[in-house]
């Protein structure tokens, strides 16, 4: 009884340990070839193009590579230009604590060939340039390889995203007012407060 | 011209300044213009720190880089510096209630506006003029200075600011939580939901300019323009009042010392959430509580150090206000160095609660001891070492926190020897009726001495010194138990030349 439940533990926390193992992109192999294509060029607006991806395995690779393929996940990642003087967006090998990737995209299960997907721009992305990377997940939720749209610079390819400026004429009519209003009252509140010193006076 | 025999709800002195705090009572004059100072000034702090919190929304909307964020951090304390000088000098010129009121109300517009900004300077440009009305600690210093005797004036001062201090680490939860509701119950896009959150601090800052000047009231026999019409308030002369403000010394000590406890604060509300996310890997969210529990220590730390400043003076009076700042301070530049050394999270997270609570209180304590430099120039030296504490959190950004010269760790760490060298200044604080931190007061020299030295001869005949007899007859508490031996004057010894100190 003890011995199996030393062997059940042991089983959990490989699995966890497995799963906290950083992996890092250097260690792994692009073995899927992902393309994105917009019929209105390089430059999309936020919340109304669309952005067609197609990925497959690169047939360069032997065959029986993607047996432990099971998930893809395809990121939006922010190009060089995009992380200069932004340490949020870092590149970091162990993939943990890399930022390139903060938004998803799709997931799906691995095929290796035949997938498509069009992706409407959503409305809450940043103004930058960016690429398309699929992570690909074996069945223990470990990435074990990747793909991307653009060489290892991250310079050629990008997709030059303009945002929203979540501006309306109706916040900017009522901040104006708003601000009118203040400094309005504060010449309304000297007035009265000149108004007082005559009554005072003339008492 | 007499004065109507008016009736008070707390006991008074001669000045009719409060001797008992009530912090449960909101009667007229003096509790109300406690309660109304207090919520102002939180509601500055919270709009000059509304942004930090949504700093990963609006870097994205408006492209901001990481040198944008840092220079606009800077900014948004920088404003105050010049600010606090000049609201200093407004209250000693048109009171409190005016000058406060006009400077939130000037400065509303920013926080509106913070709502249609579209680039980087013009997020610069918001939070500098906002950071303007950090200036509203002087007049909350100075309106509580007036309301209240000596005996309670470093309780009253302490909770005023430091429940104002307040704002800085509630905003890092109502912004977040204003925005959140925006986003997700009336379905707005991030990047339109933090621009209408910004109209909650807008708006309480408003609402409250409206409440001060409409409840309050300069002193507690009436407001300047009454006084000044009867008698009883001489209308003081801007260059007089400001002369002798700069030329005390004590104030210049006060200032920079004061750079480096609230200076220090300042800069840790801008610093710490990023230094727990990236040190220590927790998400932001958790860096934002952290940082709010910074800020959230105000709520007895810094009135701590008021009362303690009050309970000291009990019994050792001055000196005693004076010692306690001054081990209270280095404590706190100790536990800074400490701060910066420690690699373990939960290690982090304690020595830092240690750290605000030392830090705060010593704010606190500066501001016992700030009431007493001069009776006639209040305003000016409370704005000179609030000012202090400005440039003491823009001078620490700008060695320690900007670029890639130090780590943040580093930085800490330096800050605090810097803390410790610069709180050494107390050491040369001396009053000549009181003492100082290693000398007594001087044989024969009496409070009427020091504040009378800063009226003219021409003056005192037309009688402008009044309110400086009243004040130092109510400070002789600060000899403590042992000085009450020593000599009091005789009302005439001021009719004639007093000597010279």
């Amino acid at each position: 009884m003890d011995f199996r439940g030393f062997v059940i533990s042991f089983l959990v926390f490989s699995y966890f340990a497995a799963g906290c193992y950083g992996v890092t992109l250097s260690s792994l192999q692009m073995t899927l070839k992902v393309t994105a294509f917009s019929p209105l060029g390089h430059d999309l607006k936020a919340g109304e193009d669309d952005l067609t991806l197609k990925w497959e395995l690169d047939s360069k690779f032997p065959s029986g590579i993607d047996s432990s393929y099971k998930t893809v996940k395809l990121k939006l990642c922010y190009g060089r230009e995009s992380q200069e003087g932004r340490p949020w967006r870092k590149t970091v090998d162990d993939l943990k604590k890399d930022k390139t990737c903060q938004h998803t995209i799709v997931q799906r299960p691995y095929s290796p060939t035949n997938n498509s997907f069009v992706w409407t721009v959503e409305r809450d992305i940043a103004l930058g340039k960016y690429f398309v990377r699929a992570y690909v997940y074996n069945d223990q939720q470990i990435v074990v390889a990747y793909g991307q749209n653009t060489g290892d610079a991250a310079l050629l390819d990008l997709y030059h995203i303009i945002p929203i400026t979540g501006r309306h004429a109706s916040i900017d009519v009522a901040s104006i007012c708003f601000s009118v209003f203040s400094v309005v009252s504060l010449v309304g509140f000297f007035y009265m407060e000149s108004r007082k010193t005559r009554t005072v006076l003339q008492k | 011209m007499e004065t109507k025999e008016q009736k008070f709800a707390l006991p008074v002195d001669s000045e009719h300044k409060a001797t008992e705090f009530r912090l449960f009572s909101v009667a007229t004059p003096h509790m109300r213009a406690f309660h109304l100072s207090w919520i102002s000034f939180f509601a500055c702090f919270v709009s000059t720190f509304a942004a930090p919190p949504l700093i990963p929304i609006i870097r994205d909307n408006l492209d901001l880089t990481a040198t944008d964020i840092g220079n606009a951090g800077i900014a948004a304390v920088s404003g105050a510096v010049f600010a606090r000088v000049a609201m200093g000098t407004a209250c000693d010129l048109f009171g409190p209630r005016l000058a406060s009121s006009a400077l939130i109300l000037l400065t509303a517009p920013a926080v509106y506006l913070s709502a249609i900004i579209n680039s980087p300077s013009g997020f610069l440009m918001v939070r500098f003029f906002t950071g303007f009305s950090l200036a509203t600690f002087v007049s909350t210093q100075f309106w509580m200075s007036s309301m209240f005797s000596p005996n309670v004036v470093g309780t009253a001062n302490g909770l005023s600011g430091g429940w104002g201090n307040l704002g800085g680490g509630a905003t890092q939860l109502i912004m977040p939580l204003v925005y959140s509701l925006i986003h997700s119950q009336i379905g707005s896009s991030k990047f339109t939901a933090w621009r209408i959150a910004f109209f909650i601090p807008a708006l309480f800052q408003t609402l409250s300019a409206f409440a001060i000047f409409f409840l309050g009231q300069d002193m507690p026999d009436g407001n300047y323009i009454r006084l000044e019409n009867s008698g009883e308030k001489h209308k003081d002369e801007f260059s007089q009042v400001f002369y002798h403000a700069i030329t005390n010394y004590r104030g210049w000590i006060l200032a920079l010392t004061y750079g480096y406890c609230f200076g220090v604060e300042l800069t840790i509300d801008n610093i710490i959430a990023q230094y727990f996310f990236d040190r220590f890997h927790v998400n932001l969210h958790t860096a934002g509580i952290i940082a709010a529990s910074f800020g959230l220590a105000n709520l007895f730390s810094r009135p701590g150090g008021g009362m303690l400043s009050d309970l000291v003076a009990k019994r050792y009076g001055m000196r005693g206000r004076l010692w306690t700042l001054w081990v209270v301070q280095m404590i706190g530049g100790l536990l800074c160095l400490l701060l910066g050394k420690i690699s373990s999270l939960t290690g982090s997270i304690a020595v830092m609660l240690v750290f605000s609570v030392f830090v705060q209180a010593a704010c606190g304590l500066t501001f016992g001891v700030v009431p007493f430099v001069s009776r006639r120039s209040l305003g000016v030296i409370s704005g000179m070492t609030g000012g202090g504490g400005n440039v003491g959190a823009v001078l620490t950004q700008v060695i320690f926190f900007r670029g890639s010269r130090y780590s943040t760790e580093e930085g800490i760490t330096l800050m605090g020897v810097m803390i410790m060298c610069c709180s050494l200044a107390i050491l040369f604080i001396y009053f000549p009726q009181w003492g100082g931190l290693f000398c007594g007061p001087k044989k024969g020299v009496t409070e009427e001495d020091y504040y009378l030295s800063e009226w003219t001869e021409a003056e005192k005949q037309q009688g402008f010194h009044k309110m400086s007899m009243k004040f130092s007859e109510n400070s002789r508490r600060e000899r403590g138990k042992k000085g009450v031996s020593a000599p009091v004057p005789v009302p005439s010894d001021y009719e004639s030349t007093p000597a010279n100190v």
